[in-house]
């Protein structure tokens, strides 16, 4: 490996170092200078994550390469404050609740710092725009501009320091209070440890090494070459798997590693364990593969056929189908004044939690094996894990990493088995962190939907029947389309009472990137067909939508569709309190928006315009305070 | 306001489960009430950024009476604390929330026992807060640290406890569907107002009302950051966030490519909390996390339609989609008005 000589300063500290030059400024500080602080969202400058000053301006440090660095001063979020002397705004920070998973945060902390350093007036605007290169995931950003708002005023003296303190500690009880959030010292200061921040003595880097091909059988896998490349301790593929060999949220259908065939561009199809990232890096890249090319599947409907197996064993491309019955639907429609018929599509979606997946493994003194990843269920992940590595459930430790966001994209197993299959073979520590973009090609999306929807209603608004049937893709493994089609299906006809209903979910197998779990499972999909075609039902019976709503809600002692009785509803009051929290004009859905009277109130954004920043003059002179 | 920007508003309502869908949910806890009158909470469980430690540490608080930043609150870890299952489904307050608070119930009873032997009272006259324990109508009262030290050194008694919570869910019939998938349901309702540039299809969110059942609100701040969060991941999902594949080969690999909300597109988010306690649980919370972003998406495409009169009924409403939209709206006013 190249080397070079480096002389920098790093928080204060003179450092004349010899690194890789292969380094960005971001290797160099996490890997050789333990600031872990520092986090790598995306590694192409898009995220932030990574921002740090290089004297005094603000530098996405996964962009720059580390001998640019030499004889920079560089100033990271380990330098802005500790959680017992937190910055003004670290402060801020804390007492507005800005941090949720806290990965984007000492991004979002060092370019608010700089945002302010370089404009301390900032109004409302040009904080958005100067923090536009900062991405989060949790929070939707208006905590983060309050608590910059806040630090402006205190630093510019307009508000007492004191309020950055401020606690008002509730009389009784701590239910209902608004208590700080205890883990937000660690998050604003970059302290907390995420998984891929872990460091382990004698620690081995995993690589993987995916398809390229979205069906295909692999006809040959050759690691004679890559077995060589010096730092290599282990190569492992599906016949390394001790015991059964599949996992899966709902059905256990995916191998730790591709067997026989391959079902997706992206799926792993072998690991390699090396001394250096490197080294691995460069196994990888000397693996030979012979595919032979299947047809493929790329839509859901074309599935439903089964022309094309994916799962060959499993007869069918259906992963799952729910049916919901409720009254008789054809009487239902002949009582309907009106009847509506109309088709509904949502895309695939990524999660884009900023962290990207990460995971350690490693073997206990006492023979456990230990993974440590932010997984979303440790319970079930041990579950599959022992009945994959054919060991004692005990003999299984799952620990739980802080989650750089999740949002169900951290409920698949999808990495953990082949750690662990290289832990157990080195008995050495093992890590892997994705990059973005292998996170994004091989980890599981939003189920992508077409919904078919009727409805029958009367002409005073009261609805008489509902169909409807969404088909969703489920791509190459099961993850967890099948609770995404009952949540679906439960959920989908909305909070209505609806005595004549026939619903059904469909979810198949395709050879498209897999979808699993995803915040609101299905119900965002089918719900999103229920409250679009209600709006159209509205202005056909120019009514008011919340009127409709009202007419035909749920309330206590009605049955679900699922014909549960409910205790309470709660949806009347929330109409209401909605209705008056956002000053509604009342009025059927028919494009009026450019008469009503209940726009443009103070509730609102401005509206975006590029070039906020430049409204200061200071800076169109090129004036740098 | 340039002629071509149009604004508009539209509505939807939106239902959810709470916890693991027909399916029977339980989670555990084991809690002890510790030196200095501190205490320790293990669960299955860690932040996913929802802020469940903190709404832990206030319900262990509450329960035992002392502050919630004298709570330690354990990882998650298979080996070392009782199972709490799964870090999703809008399951964390509900499920784990509850198994806390039973297991501090069950802890506290172990110190009030012996401290009313060491007062010759009644356990049921007393109560504990902020750091003190009295019993009601006397003059009794002292920190709850020398309340540990007592127990223990004097009584020979470690105040530990566990506790679990089960939250009873049928599976549905394989025929009609009918069953009973959760005990808890939330309700949610949001307004949104946009502006659309009928020149450019660009589509603006401008402000966003959301009201949402949440049964009790253990940390009302977090729950309004779940909505706002929730709120723009929608905002993405309607305006912006495709992820494409060309034969299985995915286009969009990186942020460049896969476009998400960022400082300039996201709404105002104005939040009411609504809340209708869930008489089932010790806690009366239900949740918030996946149900703030369900009405979102429908309430913006009506609102586009309020403000240009077109609908889009494929997610998500991007430029070209709007445009080709209005074009489409133009073409058929046109032929009815040459017919």
């Amino acid at each position: 490996m190249h080397k070079l000589k480096i002389n920098l300063e790093v928080n204060g500290r003179k450092i004349n170092k010899e690194v890789n030059s292969h380094y960005r400024l971001l290797d160099f500080l996490r890997e050789d200078l333990d600031l872990t602080g520092s986090k790598e969202g995306c590694g192409a400058g898009e995220c932030g994550t990574c921002s740090v000053f290089v004297d005094g301006k603000l530098v996405k440090s996964c962009l720059m390469p580390v001998a640019k660095a030499s004889g920079k001063k560089i100033e990271t979020i380990e330098h802005q404050g500790t959680p017992d002397n937190l910055s003004t705004l670290q402060k801020a920070f804390y007492l507005t609740g800005a941090s949720q998973c806290g990965f984007c945060i000492p991004g979002m902390v060092m370019a608010a710092t700089s945002t302010l350093r370089n404009n301390p007036d900032a109004n409302i605007e040009e904080i958005k725009e100067e923090m536009g290169g900062n991405i989060c995931r949790c929070t939707g950003y208006q905590k983060i501009f309050d608590a910059v708002e806040l630090a402006r005023d205190v630093i510019s003296g307009k508000l007492d320091p004191k309020l950055l303190e401020q606690y008002s500690k509730p009389k009784d009880s701590y239910l209902g209070a608004n208590v700080k959030r205890i883990d937000a010292p660690s998050k604003v200061t970059g302290r907390l440890k995420y998984a891929a921040d872990m460091k382990m003595p004698n620690m081995l880097h995993m690589q993987v090494f995916r398809s390229t091909r979205p069906h295909a059988k692999i006809k040959k896998l050759d690691l004679t070459k890559a077995k060589q490349v010096p730092g290599v301790e282990t190569i492992v593929t599906c016949d390394d798997v001790p015991g059964i060999d599949n996992f899966g949220v709902f059905i256990e259908d995916q191998p730790v590693l591709a067997r026989d065939k391959v079902r997706y561009v992206g799926e792993a199809i072998a690991a390699v364990a090396a001394d250096t990232l490197e080294a691995a890096k460069e196994a990888i890249s000397k693996i030979e593969i012979e595919y032979e090319d299947l047809p493929a599947l790329f839509d859901s409907e074309e599935a439903l056929k089964d022309k094309i197996l994916i799962h060959e064993h499993y007869k069918t491309n259906l992963v799952k189908h729910i049916p919901i019955r409720k009254g008789n639907v054809e009487e239902g429609f002949a009582k309907a004044d009106l009847i509506v018929e109309e088709k509904f599509s949502t895309q695939a979606v990524e999660h884009a939690y900023l962290e990207p997946m990460a995971g350690v493994g490693y073997v206990d003194s006492d023979g456990t094996l230990v993974i440590v990843s932010p997984s979303q269920n440790i319970t079930h992940h041990r579950h599959m894990m022992a009945k994959i590595m054919n060991l004692p459930i005990h003999k299984v430790r799952f620990i739980m990493s802080p989650v750089g966001g999740g949002f169900g994209g951290k409920e698949d197993m999808i990495y953990q088995g082949m750690l662990a299959l290289c832990a157990m073979k080195t008995r050495l520590p093992v890590k892997y962190v994705m990059t973005r973009e292998e996170d994004i090609i091989s980890t599981a999306k939003r189920h992508p939907s077409r919904t078919t929807y009727k409805i029958g209603l009367t002409k005073e608004g009261k609805i008489t029947a509902v169909q409807i049937k969404m088909i969703a893709d489920g791509g190459a493994y099961g993850c967890s389309t099948e609770g995404v089609m009952r949540k679906a299906a439960i959920l989908g006809a909305g909070p209505y009472r609806i005595d004549n209903l026939q619903m059904d979910t469909m979810g198949v197998y395709t050879n498209n990137t897999p979808s699993g779990a995803f915040r609101s499972f299905g119900a965002l999909q089918t719900e999103f067909a229920t409250e679009s075609i209600l709006d159209i039902c509205a202005e056909k019976l120019k009514m008011d939508p919340f009127e409709l709503r009202r007419k035909n809600m749920f309330v206590a002692g009605d049955l679900t569709h699922t014909k549960q009785k409910l205790n309470s509803a709660s949806i009347g009051t929330v109409l209401n309190e909605l209705e008056t929290l956002a000053n509604w004009e009342k009025g059927a859905p028919n494009s009026r928006g450019q008469i009503r009277k209940d726009l443009n109130s103070n509730d609102n954004r401005e509206s975006c315009f590029l070039g906020a920043r430049l409204n200061d003059k200071s800076r169109l002179s090129g004036g740098v305070k | 306001m340039s002629l071509t920007k149009k604004r508009g508003r539209g509505m939807a309502a939106a239902w959810y489960g709470i916890a693991r869908t027909a399916a029977m949910d339980q989670a555990g806890a084991w809690a002890e009430i510790d030196d200095g009158g501190t205490a320790k909470v293990l669960t299955g469980v860690t932040e996913i950024g929802e802020g469940i430690l903190t709404v832990l540490a206030q319900v262990a608080a509450d329960e035992l009476g002392i502050k919630p930043e004298q709570v330690t609150i354990g990882d998650n870890d298979t080996s070392r604390s009782p199972e709490a299952a799964h870090a999703g489904a809008t399951r964390q307050t509900y499920m784990i929330g509850n198994a806390v608070a039973m297991a501090c119930r069950d802890a506290k009873d172990r110190l009030f026992s012996e401290i009313a032997k060491e007062w010759n009272v009644e356990k049921e006259i007393l109560q504990a807060h902020d750091g003190e324990i009295w019993a009601n109508g006397t003059n009794y009262k002292m920190p709850m640290s020398d309340a540990v030290k007592i127990c223990k050194k004097k009584y020979g008694v470690v105040p530990v406890g566990s506790g679990n919570y089960t939250s009873h869910h049928t599976g549905l019939d394989p025929v009609d569907g009918s069953g009973r998938p959760w005990q808890a349901y939330v309700f949610g309702g949001q307004v949104a107002e946009v502006e659309v540039d009928t020149a450019t299809g660009e589509v603006q969110i401008l402000g966003i009302w959301a009201c949402h059942d949440v049964g009790k609100a253990i940390n009302p701040k977090g729950v309004e950051g779940q909505i706002e969060g929730g709120v723009v991941q929608a905002v993405g999902q309607a305006l912006m966030e495709d992820y494409q594949q060309v034969e299985g080969h995915t286009t969009t690999g990186s942020f460049a490519k896969y476009i998400l909300p960022t400082s300039l597109d996201v709404p105002k988010v104005t939040s009411k909390i609504v809340e209708d306690p869930d008489p089932l649980s010790p806690l009366g919370a239900k949740g918030i996390g996946e149900p703030a972003m369900v009405p979102t998406a429908p309430a913006i495409m009506n609102a586009i339609y309020d403000a240009i009169g077109v609908r889009i009924q494929s997610l998500p409403a991007t430029p070209e989609k709007i445009l080709r939209a209005l074009d489409e709206k133009k073409r058929k006013s046109n032929g009815k008005s040459i017919n």
